[in-house]
């Protein structure tokens, strides 16, 4: 019982460091632009078919599969920001929304045109036997998983407090009419961020999908919901929060699961998010403001 | 040659106008104060100088060049600065990271250093907090950081929109002082006061706004001459 307790520990942990770097990019755009991109997981979908397109292709190393997931969650997440967000910036928060999801629709129809089969093998992290420790086994890619995004947090964390841009993102998150009127160039700092926070999914996709070894186009609706949910729960718009919400979100999965059976894992989160809502716990409105 | 130029402009929200063709000019190295009631369109003015607001037709030019239109980070490199209606402090950021802010298109580190240690200089409180968030501080301290931090960016024609609102007498007094300092360092001042007695101590022009029209203008000594705006702005004390 403890054992199982430990493990289930261990386990959400790591898929709660991805759900955390989901979180954390939902969380940049929708603190820099005040706007949900329900594109997003569509666009982490799309860099980790690129990966697979050319794994079935050419064949190629982990690590560049990785940089060509990056790279293709990035190129698409610029192709939303210039179509959906550029053009209503200031304007319609719907209008800026319902295009994001009519994006989600031509990833997954250009994805599924284009690799037709539902299932497509991913080249996995590791496949060697997990590490034992005593009772407790831990799996290597989820260690891998965890290490993974606890550099992305720190790579994002140095570029956010020790950097020029990162003075300007903050700057505009917090008071962007005064930012502009500090000189900041706004349209530079949201294509910015839209990139940052795209590589940030890319990489979340590719332990996701590594780790699975498999991807399919629910992808993108998975990625989607997940990071959102670990945003909501860590507080809206906070950067910690985000990290939180996301190693929450996934202990609970993996405590859920073992409590209540895998059915049922999905939905008590949900469950959580709608007693937050409805309790109007303080944490989960305190940006959402302003 | 002046150093703004504002024609005919107008900027609107929708459908309403809020200046409706407003013209002015502020000469170089001079104080020029903008009064007006509540709602006549002086932040608007502020803003689209600042390029914040776009106008809606006319022109302003800067030392000669056109700068209506222009986004806001083009007028700072030009050497326009708004300390904008309420301060707008970064909160979260500390005092010296608002000031970097400031100066967040000047590449040159060690002119931006020295600069820092001058706006410590002149407002010793800012250097005591330098570490504190923005948000923990008076509003009279956010005040000055909020000047503070306009003039990080070296302008050549400052802009206020109403530096006074909501603080102490005190605080007022000393907001006038580093007013008259700034000018005395050879920055043009343009600024929105509804303190009338306070502005008719540093301004050397005067211009009244009403309804998105400009309705006076004029120096001091005219302002005071002036029965109707005595009566609405300097209040009867004055006789
Ligand atoms: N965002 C906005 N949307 C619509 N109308 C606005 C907006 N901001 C200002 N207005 C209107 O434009 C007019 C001018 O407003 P403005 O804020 O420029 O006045 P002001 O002179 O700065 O007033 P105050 O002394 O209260 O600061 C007002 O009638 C105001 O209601
Ligand atoms: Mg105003």
């Amino acid at each position: 019982m403890l054992a199982d307790l430990i493990q289930n520990t261990l386990d959400g942990l790591s898929i709660g460091a991805a759900y955390a770097l989901l979180a954390l990019g939902f969380t940049l755009i929708f603190g820099v632009l005040r706007r949900a991109n329900l594109s997003y997981g569509a666009a982490i979908m799309f860099g980790c078919y690129c990966a697979t397109w050319t794994h079935l292709n050419f064949g190629a190393g982990l690590l560049l599969l990785a940089a060509i997931t990056v790279a293709g969650t990035v190129l698409a997440g610029a192709y939303v920001e210039r179509l959906c967000f550029a053009p209503h910036r200031g304007g319609s928060m719907i209008a800026a929304m319902v295009a994001s999801f009519a994006l989600w629709m031509q990833f997954e129809e250009l994805v599924t045109l284009v690799m037709p089969t539902h299932l497509y093998a991913f080249p996995a992290l590791y496949e060697g036997a997990p590490l034992a420790f005593g009772p407790y086994t831990l799996r290597v890619d989820a260690l891998v998983m965890f290490g993974a995004a606890i550099a992305a947090c720190a790579l994002l964390w140095g570029t956010l407090y020790r950097t020029r841009f990162g003075l300007a993102v903050r700057a505009v998150t917090e008071q962007p009419a005064a930012a502009s009127l500090a000189g900041i160039n706004l349209p530079w700092v949201y294509v910015r961020v839209f990139a940052l926070a795209s590589a940030i999914g890319g990489v979340a996709g590719y332990l996701v999908v590594a780790s699975h070894g498999q991807i399919t186009p629910m992808l993108g609706m998975w990625s989607t919901l997940k990071g959102l949910l670990a945003m909501m729960l860590g507080g809206l718009g906070s950067l910690p929060g985000a990290v939180v919400g996301g190693l929450a979100l996934g202990l609970l999965e993996a405590h859920s699961q073992w409590f209540l059976g895998p059915q049922l894992r999905d939905l008590i989160a949900y469950l959580l998010l709608f007693v937050l809502l409805a309790a109007r716990v303080p944490w989960m409105h305190t940006r959402s403001a302003s | 040659m002046s150093l703004l130029k504002i024609q005919d402009v107008v900027t609107a929200y929708g459908k309403i106008e809020a200046l409706k063709g407003v013209s002015l000019e502020v000469a170089p190295g001079s104080i020029t104060c903008l009064l007006g009631p509540n709602g006549a369109g002086k932040t608007t003015l502020m803003m689209t100088v600042a390029g914040i607001l776009k106008p809606r037709k006319g022109g302003i030019s800067f030392a000669g060049e056109e700068i209506a239109g222009r986004a806001p980070h083009d007028i700072v490199a030009r050497g326009v600065a708004l300390v904008p209606e309420n301060r707008l402090v970064f909160p979260a950021m500390t005092v010296l990271e608002n000031l970097l802010a400031g100066a967040y298109q000047r590449g040159d580190k060690k002119a931006v250093a020295e600069d820092i240690d001058r706006m410590y200089a002149r407002f010793p409180r800012l250097r005591e907090r330098s570490a504190q968030h923005a948000g923990t501080l008076s509003g009279g301290e956010q005040q000055m950081l909020a000047v503070a931090r306009a003039l990080m960016s070296r302008p050549r024609l400052l802009l206020m929109d109403e530096p006074s609102l909501g603080l102490a007498p005190l605080v007022v007094e000393e907001i006038f002082r580093i007013i008259a300092e700034l000018h005395r360092d050879g920055v043009s001042i343009f600024f929105v006061e509804q303190n009338a007695h306070m502005a008719l101590k540093v301004a050397q022009h005067f211009f009244l706004i009403e309804q998105g029209r400009i309705s006076f203008s004029g120096t001091p000594g005219a302002l005071a001459e002036d029965e109707v705006i005595r009566r609405a702005y300097l209040g009867s004390a004055q006789q």
